[in-house]
């Protein structure tokens, strides 16, 4: 659907949205590559009943499916997880256009608000990516929540945003480990 | 044809081997060999989803209930070829690719097979000629950045390996679970009305 100007060894880069079955298999086979294959997340944890009502992005390089990231929908925000990016194709922030298309994909849906849990070690990463973090009581912990609003020009106001997620998180929800 | 290795109350692991008979198991296959192959050997995608994925037969092995190991087959008229056998690599040191593949040739055995034939690379040759495994010839050949040879064992089918005087509702069960009577007998119990012995086949 959405390609972008960007090559990697001459091969395009595509974002795509997984619409058949083969497509959400090329998402799992990446999050199994890179969760179950290199941070050792047993398949239970990783593939937790989450995926049959979620939206799958995948990042194509030319033809070979190499990041993908999931997007669940809740009222009061979107939740973009399991980010991975297959080794051999890390550090050209493919992370960032899943990221990006995320938010494309939200914003066309009329989201406000994203929201996110990082371990501590990615924060930076994902303040890079203009995501801040939400309520102190995570630091330290084993998961940090963070936010962005979807549109940069309507900031999320400091008041409301804890608030709304607080009130619609999903604790369990994932451990978060990106891979990018 | 289920192997579970119980020991009540035990430290010891339980080990389940199944057919994968569903697309979640399926997919739990699929997941292992992508952990293994494309997470730890970077393997490219579609050289590990080759195209064989479903004209081919997918055991899945659990640890504990959860999923650690798994074997693609391929049924040809000579031989079963056993290939993409993975054990997770936190499970690898328990030895459960034996009991993997003892379980497959047990199944290819009762099916009434009499060779099993597998692509191994070099490192893992002396490990699988303690498993009877021999090489086909001198031939070595090379894909996915790893040398291979053809290796093959001979399986005897037991008595009640399937064949054309096999009980017709025997073959009709779950191949893994030959012994077990399967749904379709069940089925028997309705009797045959032939529902559709009065439907007019139309002209074509």
């Amino acid at each position: 659907m959405s390609s972008t100007t960007r090559t990697i060894n001459g091969e395009a880069v595509t974002i795509r949205l997984a619409m058949k079955m083969e497509d959400s298999l090329h998402a799992f086979a990446i999050r199994a590559a890179t969760f179950i294959g290199e941070l050792d997340v047993p398949y239970s944890e990783e593939f937790d009943g989450h995926d049959f009502s979620a939206t799958h992005v995948i990042a194509y390089v030319g033809n070979e499916p190499v990041g993908t990231i999931r997007m669940r929908w809740l009222q009061s925000f979107a939740m973009p997880e399991r980010l991975a990016v297959i080794q051999r194709f890390r550090g050209h922030d493919i992370g960032g256009l899943l990221l990006e298309r995320c938010r494309l994909l939200a914003q066309g849906r009329g989201c406000s608000t994203l929201y996110l849990q990082a371990p501590p070690a990615d924060v930076k990463y994902f303040e890079k990516q203009g995501w801040h973090c939400l309520a102190a009581e995570e630091a330290g912990g084993r998961l940090v929540a963070m936010a962005r609003a979807v549109d940069p020009d309507k900031p999320l106001t400091e008041v409301e945003t804890p608030a709304a997620i607080a009130a619609g998180r999903e604790r369990r929800a994932a451990i978060e480990p990106k891979i990018v | 044809m289920t192997v579970t290795k119980t020991a009540v109350p035990s430290l010891e692991p339980v080990v389940t081997i199944k057919l994968a008979a569903t697309s979640d198991e399926m997919l739990e296959c699929f997941a292992l060999r992508a952990a293994v192959f494309m997470g730890e050997q970077h393997c490219p995608y579609d050289e590990e989803f080759d195209g064989n994925d479903y004209t081919a037969t997918h055991v899945v092995m659990y640890v504990d209930g959860e999923p650690a190991g798994s074997m693609r087959l391929r049924w040809f008229q000579s031989f079963c070829k056993f290939e993409r056998c993975v054990v997770l690599r936190r499970y690898r040191a328990l030895g459960l690719h034996h009991q993997l593949n003892a379980w497959c040739k047990e199944f290819a055995r009762r099916k009434g097979y009499t060779k099993a034939y597998v692509h191994l690379q070099k490192r893992h040759l002396p490990m699988m000629e303690k498993e009877g495994f021999r090489p086909v010839d001198d031939r070595i050949f090379n894909f996915s950045d790893h040398e291979y040879y053809a290796v093959y064992c001979d399986l005897v089918p037991p008595e009640d390996a399937v064949t054309l005087e096999t009980m017709p509702m025997v073959v009709n069960r779950p191949e893994d679970r030959l012994d077990e009577e399967g749904v379709l007998e069940k089925s028997a119990l309705r009797g045959a009305t032939n529902p559709h012995v009065h439907v007019e086949r139309r002209a074509n």
